[in-house]
């Protein structure tokens, strides 16, 4: 059991082929995942056909240890929806009542997703929910002071490419980390493959000045799903 | 020349990115004056510190903090106590959203709406099986005409002979024991309960899409107006549907399977239940639903964008149409 372990971060592990992140509510279980002591300390199970984020993760060749952002950092997450994925990018941003003063602001459209992610702003400190349009820069994008470190998009919705650039400009720090996760079904080129789709946009990326570092195809975890980590 | 502002500051910078002048907003502490802040921003409008800053300088440019115009300068961007007390502000603010989305009809309408259908199903099948469990029992009994007043007439009786003397026919030689009868007497309680709660619940169904869909439900019927408006996930979704998409809303299956596989199209959806296309014949039907389709387009749409409600007469007027056309077509077409 020991040697399978390997650390990506200070709170995430990987053990064999499950990911976990050190709980930073003790005892509390998000979304119904595993929670399991490693050590005396708690850690919960980042479960990857839940998070596409975690399917990234598991599934990266190259850039495992560069796809998340650093402790302290500041992100921002739009469409955060029920906050699955966010609550995993917590443990490693902020930590238990915010010890390593992260900050994510997390925007989604809809109220309902916005609920969810208000009551885990309340035991997760660090956490900012935002309600607004992820296009629409002007009505929210004040309460971005700074430029982040790291930004992550799972919108689902046509145009993503292009709303993940105009993010990207805005908002991402030079040196900073992008991460685009694309659902091909959203896109509108319904007779071409998958994976052209998937190329298209890579070329499309590239040509806003972006570098892909990796694009992973989280097929058998999220299908028709995949994800561009690109910096700037 | 610029003038960059956002929720805290606004500073004006000359050309060279050099900072000339700053005003400064103190009264950061107090989250509900954040909360307006942002609010304005959010709805474009300028700063009371923007604003004194354009009055000394006309002739700077305007742009809102994080804007890609603005040049790089050392802009007063907040100090870490000031951002913390943004975070506060941001989630009152979407906390505030989340609060307001209860006022939302639509939504409001479309959980009474399904939680009636729900209820409605369950109904069905619970009242179904006491039917057929008093006819085990009474097989001389027909309840075809009259099934909802069966669980009135359980509940008023004491035992099976009462309950044969009430429905006037014989009492076969083998009945329930006393406990079974106890759990038959208490299964058309709750039939009789959920009915009632079914009929109060269609009356808030009603209410509300009378208040929401005035026009639509004055020419559909509140209940057909709430279907509709469910199924297009919102009234203003609905008012934008072309009448070729109300007419079959709700027939969604038919129609895909039209596109695929070439069957004949639908030619209503949740449309059908109104009685100017159930209870017409069956040629006739496609006709009526569309030209009723149309005017419900016109109906939801004076409803979404503040029209006025419609009057007597306009209803009378597609009651008439619907009317000449069944006359018209009052023989099956020949084929």
């Amino acid at each position: 059991m020991l040697g399978k372990k390997r650390r990506l971060s200070w709170a995430v592990m990987i053990d064999g082929r499950s990911i976990w992140t050190l709980n930073a509510v003790p005892k509390h279980s998000q979304y119904g995942e595993s929670l399991r002591r490693f050590k005396g300390t708690e850690y919960r199970r980042w479960d990857p056909t839940r998070s596409k984020l975690g399917a990234a993760l598991s599934r990266a060749r190259q850039t495992q240890y560069d796809l998340l952002p650093q402790e302290g950092d500041t992100c921002l997450y739009l469409g955060a929806g029920h906050g699955t994925s966010l609550s995993h990018l917590h443990d490693q941003v902020c930590g238990a009542n915010n010890e390593k003063s992260g900050r994510i602001i997390a925007v989604d459209l809809s109220p309902r997703c916005l609920r969810d992610l208000v009551h885990l702003s309340k035991i997760r400190p660090g956490l900012v929910p935002v309600l607004g349009d992820a296009r629409k820069h002007s009505t929210w994008g004040v309460m971005v002071s700074t430029k982040v470190d790291w930004l992550l998009q799972d919108v689902s919705q046509a145009g993503q490419a292009e709303i993940f650039i105009n993010a990207v400009k805005r908002f991402l720090k030079p040196e900073g980390k992008g991460l685009l996760s694309l659902k091909a079904a959203s896109e509108r080129y319904s007779d071409t493959d998958e994976r052209e789709v998937f190329d298209q946009i890579r070329i499309q990326l590239e040509d806003a000045g972006l570098t892909v570092e990796e694009q992973i195809d989280l097929h058998g975890l999220e299908d028709n799903h995949c994800l561009y980590y690109v910096t700037n | 020349m610029w003038l960059w502002y956002d929720w805290r500051a606004a500073a004006v910078s000359d050309s060279n990115g050099n900072i000339i002048d700053v005003e400064e907003w103190n009264g950061w502490k107090d989250t509900d004056a954040v909360c307006s802040r942002l609010d304005m921003i959010a709805h474009e409008a300028l700063t009371p510190e923007a604003e004194r800053l354009s009055e000394r300088f006309p002739g700077a440019k305007i742009l809102l903090h994080g804007d890609e115009e603005l040049p790089n300068a050392n802009w007063p961007i907040p100090s870490p106590e000031a951002l913390d007390c943004l975070d506060r502000a941001a989630i009152l603010l979407s906390k505030r959203g989340v609060d307001a989305a209860a006022g939302d009809p639509d939504r409001r309408l479309e959980h009474i709406l399904r939680a009636s259908d729900e209820l409605r199903a369950s109904f069905v099948t619970i009242e179904g099986r006491l039917v057929e469990w008093v006819g085990l029992f009474l097989p001389e009994a027909r309840f075809e005409r009259d099934r909802s007043g069966l669980a009135r007439k359980v509940i008023n009786t004491k035992n099976l002979e009462e309950l044969a003397d009430v429905l006037g026919i014989g009492i076969p030689p083998v009945g329930p024991t006393d406990a079974e009868w106890d759990s038959l007497h208490d299964w058309a309680q709750s039939v009789w309960e959920i009915k009632n709660r079914l009929e109060k619940m269609e009356d808030v169904v009603r209410e509300l899409a009378s208040e929401h869909l005035p026009s639509l439900s004055a020419l559909l019927g509140p209940i057909l107006a709430a279907r509709l408006c469910v199924e297009a996930h919102g009234r203003a979704r609905l008012a934008r549907l072309p009448a070729g998409t109300m007419q079959i809303l709700g027939a969604e299956k038919a129609f895909f399977n039209h596109l695929k596989t070439g069957a004949p199209s639908p030619k209503h959806g949740h449309i059908f239940m109104h009685p100017w296309i159930s209870r017409s014949p069956r040629w006739v039907r496609g006709k009526i639903a569309r030209t009723v389709a149309a005017k419900a387009t016109i109906a939801v749409r004076c409803d979404a964008y503040g029209g006025d409600l419609w009057s007597q007469e306009a209803l009378d007027a597609v009651a008439a149409r619907v009317e000449t056309i069944r006359s018209e077509n009052s023989t099956p077409p020949q084929r």
